[in-house]
């Protein structure tokens, strides 16, 4: 190969070797096959990974005849939603009070805040079960939101954390000089600075939610089956395509949603 | 600015909405029954009768082993007013409080309980908290187009020919046990080296052929020309075979016998709806209902007396063939030596 | 001292709610491993070391060290295919595309993706299908349920876990003093190795850890595409649980792990001579990559 010399030389070569190119795209190549594979055996009529011909009546089934799997996904929902509710409202409160005041335990809540995340889940769920069972709080749906907003709490503290850090503190302090009290400024000023980071913490929670089977697995209980349950045991049961239905709607579903983002995800890189 | 914070607004209205939801959960206005069942146990169509006759909500959840239906209820998860443990389990289930007794006087449809049935409920004797629902047992599964010599025992999980493509169920018990069995042990024993002669079989000699331990997917895949040969219920292997294909499948009960179960219907103590709990035992020993219920699942009238007139379709097995099986006993605190056997087969190489 | 009350005022829901639903629950499994089991589960009130010898138990000990070995192997192959990705990501011109091919399916839920992988490998899958299609051979080749299956998988899933945080450490980099070096007579590949690597550790720490911890307690992977021999930890935990009803080694084992993974986090975190406070560099592109309005 020709050694190039110069750096002026060098500006006008396309940016990024060559052979991390290649294994980029082979990557890419071996993250979507999987999802490829599933998009293409949902229009399969047969039942079998046997191609027999196009048809869309897994996805008929998917619509019209699972209600099962639809109350499972409305389970989901609520949860992803209650749950991401909650975190962000704690956890947002938790960030204003560690960025902007020292206190004596501040290190040791911060701390405290993210361990959870660094825990496998199967401890996080195994350790919740027997909890509740130590406290007799009875499996289901609430037992479930109390996982999930616990889980969800140190991704919130921390997004929500770094947006205030960044944020110009002496906006505060000119607000203080001027007279506003502790809530205006936490209305007026610091939520609304703080909106992106609140906004993007919370999108974090729902889909950290809405992704969640293990430690949901273990806490909960009956009338609180997730999505993400409901399709373990399509994995595990029942020969029928519909699943394969559902992924394809998934992924459509999920490139929908980040498609938009894409120049956002460029907005962070560039930070 | 205003759009974001709209945006926000709509979020977090929706998010409030949700949350309240999950709150109110508790209260809901029709009756509902909580049924806590094995996967393939209970046909839709008998649910949907009863929730249409009685005016009631029912919900199903499932478990595939006597040991997590176990556990999920130990650890709180008792809100259920139904459940269908083996006999093994409802001993333990008593010894634990966990159950509420049951009047038996008050089902009309008792009397149609085979006694012969009754007389083996030594796990209950009385009948004080369950009523029988079903004896029966695991059996083999073969599919006939791949698999056409074979002996109708144990044995053909020793066929190296077949290696990878059959299956045996992730349940202690029933493996231990058809592997004592299979050797002319009791399924009960608690005799140290048949317990290990039993594991060193499974371990040498069956394992090294076998694609897995699974005791939910076996019949998806037997289903789905995964295996071939799978250890595991008849109900589960066809419901997941394709009717069209059901000519293709033998299944047996190995000539040797194995565990057999004998499943009843418990209420939990704490469960909210008592009286329609036990309706809902009396219904399911209406002779119709028992018929559909077998009819469903291809079982013979195990259970059910006037049920056996009113069955119309065949059975995969006859209830002869359960002749050689032994019903399971909790073991007590001997069940430690099945546990340390089957951790190190789990476990394994 | 008023401002002090303030602060600890509005963390004190974040305390509470911890306290109850994350440390409380920790404090319970370490007292549990310590009690004697219950027969039928659940645990006598009586202390007991038993739930910590039972560990020394020979099928436990290659548990862990087939959970260990499969966990190092899984986060150094993903970290060694992760690198390039990050590295062609961020010198690309076309940087949010390319985010964006990797964060599809990390989105995608994850039992979809195992359940795709099943799809594919199974004895009458995809991959099957296509090789007899071609003649290549006629019986079906055992790909799934094995340990080759898991570690495969785990790579598959905790791939963009790693290629995020790299993209965005590797960014940061100045890319000159790749010139500068090669100026002063290095080789492309020498540095990389000397100027690039030492610039990037902190996203490689990042990324070897969000891509050690999850795998080590791994649970669905190894359960479902696992086969005979692929038992790991997180299974064990959950048999414990759930079929064993061992409820003191179900805690003395979740106790190890936990023990392990927080030891080797804050490890790491000490090693750090870093001004920051933060224990690791966590990235709010990796944590979610989420519209940021203001910008």
């Amino acid at each position: 190969m020709l050694r190039k010399g110069g750096v002026a030389a060098r500006k006008f070569m396309p940016p990024g070797s060559s052979l991390s190119n290649v294994i980029y795209w082979v990557v890419i190549g071996f993250l979507f096959l999987p999802l490829f594979v599933l998009v293409l055996y949902s229009f399969n009529a047969g039942r079998q990974t046997t191609w027999q011909g196009f048809s869309l009546v897994w996805y008929e089934k998917l619509v019209m005849n699972s209600p099962e799997l639809w109350r499972a996904f409305s389970n989901s929902i609520v949860i992803a939603f209650g749950s991401a509710l909650m975190s962000t409202a704690i956890g947002t409160l938790a960030a204003v009070g560690t960025t902007r005041y020292s206190f004596k335990l501040k290190n040791l809540v911060s701390t405290m805040s993210f361990v959870p995340m660094i825990l496998p889940e199967i401890v996080v769920g195994v350790s919740l079960l027997i909890f509740f069972a130590g406290v007799g709080l009875k499996l289901g749906l609430l037992t479930v939101w109390i996982a999930h907003t616990t889980f969800n709490l140190p991704f919130v503290y921390l997004l929500v954390s770094a947006r205030l850090e960044e944020s110009d503190p002496s906006i505060v302090e000119a607000a203080q000089d001027l007279g506003a009290n502790e809530v205006q400024i936490l209305f007026r000023i610091i939520l609304p600075m703080a909106m992106p980071g609140i906004l993007s913490a919370f999108l974090t929670a729902v889909t950290l939610s809405l992704e969640d089977f293990v430690i949901t697995f273990f806490v909960t209980g009956p009338g609180g089956t997730t999505l993400p349950l409901y399709i373990y045991s399509m994995i595990r049961f029942g020969v029928s395509p519909v699943i394969n239905a559902l992924s394809a709607v998934m992924v459509a579903g999920t490139v929908l949603l980040v498609y938009p983002m894409r120049n956002f995800l460029k907005v962070f890189a560039s930070r | 600015m205003v759009k974001l914070r709209k945006m926000m607004l709509n979020l977090f209205g929706l998010a409030l909405i949700c949350t309240l939801l999950v709150l109110s959960g508790c209260g809901e206005q029709t009756k509902t029954l909580y049924i806590f069942n094995w996967t393939y146990y209970t046909p839709d169509s008998v649910i949907q009768k009863f929730e249409q006759e009685y005016g009631v909500d029912v919900v199903y959840d499932t478990f595939a082993s006597n040991e997590e239906m176990f556990a999920k209820l130990k650890a709180g998860g008792a809100d259920y007013d139904i459940t269908f443990p083996s006999g093994d389990y409802v001993s333990i289930m008593i010894k634990e409080g966990m159950l509420e007794k049951i009047d038996t006087s008050k089902l009309k449809n008792f009397s149609n309980i085979d006694p012969a049935v009754l007389a083996q409920c030594d796990f209950d004797p009385g009948n004080q908290y369950s009523v029988p629902y079903y004896l029966g047992a695991a059996g083999v599964a073969v599919d006939k187009t791949k698999v056409q010599n074979y002996d109708r025992s144990w044995s053909i999980f020793e066929r190296k020919d077949l290696a990878n493509r059959m299956i045996m169920l992730d349940d202690m018990r029933e493996v231990m046990g058809d592997a004592l069995k299979y050797l002319g042990y009791s399924v009960n024993t608690v005799d140290q080296r048949e317990i290990d002669a039993a594991r060193d079989l499974i371990n040498n000699v069956w394992k090294p052929n076998l694609l897995k331990f699974d005791a939910e997917a076996f019949a998806k895949s037997f289903a789905s020309g995964e295996v071939w040969v799978a250890q595991g219920y008849a109900e589960s292997i066809f419901a997941e075979v394709d009717k069209s294909m059901w000519n293709t499948v033998d299944f047996f009960i190995p000539k040797e016998g194995g565990p057999s179960y004998l499943d009843s219907m418990v209420i939990l103590k704490g469960s909210k709806n008592k009286d329609l709990a036990l309706k809902f035992v009396d219904f399911i020993h209406r002779p119709g209902i028992y018929a559909e219920f077998c009819d469903y699942f291809g079982f013979p009238s195990t259970v059910n007396i006037p049920a056996r007139a009113l069955k119309k379709g065949e059975s995969w097995y006859r209830p002869e063939d359960l002749l050689h099986c032994e019903l399971k006993k909790d073991v007590g605190p001997d069940l430690e030596k099945y546990n340390a056997a089957w951790q190190e087969i789990r476990i394994g190489k | 001292m008023r401002k002090q009350h303030i602060g600890l005022l509005y963390t004190l829901p974040q305390i509470l709610w911890l306290l109850v639903f994350f440390a409380a629950p920790l404090c319970i499994i370490v007292i549990y491993s310590f009690l004697k089991k219950g027969l039928y589960g659940g645990v006598e009130p009586q202390f007991s070391l038993e739930a910590y010898t039972a560990m020394a138990n020979p099928n436990i000990v290659l548990v862990t060290w087939r959970t260990l070995k499969i966990s190092i192997i899984a986060t150094t192959l993903t970290l060694l295919i992760a690198l390039p990705c990050g590295y062609s990501i961020a010198r690309s011109r076309n940087q949010a595309i390319r985010l964006f091919l990797v964060i599809v399916p990390f989105w995608t839920n994850f039992l979809i993706r195992i359940y795709a992988w099943i799809a594919i490998m199974g004895n009458e899958g995809f991959l099957n299908d296509i090789l007899r299609a071609l003649h290549l051979t006629t019986e079906s080749i055992q790909f799934l349920y094995n340990q080759t299956a898991v570690i495969l998988v785990l790579v598959y899933m905790y791939l963009p876990y790693a290629i995020l945080p790299l993209f965005s450490t590797i960014d940061k980099f100045d890319f000159t003093l790749l010139d500068a070096a090669r100026d002063l007579g290095a080789t492309k590949f020498q540095s990389y190795i000397h100027v690039l690597l030492p610039n990037i550790k902190s996203g490689l720490v990042t990324a070897g850890l969000f891509t050690f911890v999850p795998i080590f307690g791994a649970y669905a992977v190894p359960l479902l595409i696992g086969g005979k021999d692929s038992y790991m930890l997180g299974n064990i935990i959950a048999d414990q649980l759930t079929k064993t009803r061992n409820w003191p080694l179900a805690s003395s084992i979740s106790m190890t792990v936990t023990v392990l993974t927080t030891g080797l986090v804050f490890l790491i975190a000490m090693r750090k001579p870093r001004e920051q406070k933060q224990v690791f560099d966590v990235d709010p592109a990796f944590l979610q990559a989420t519209p940021d309005g203001e910008r």
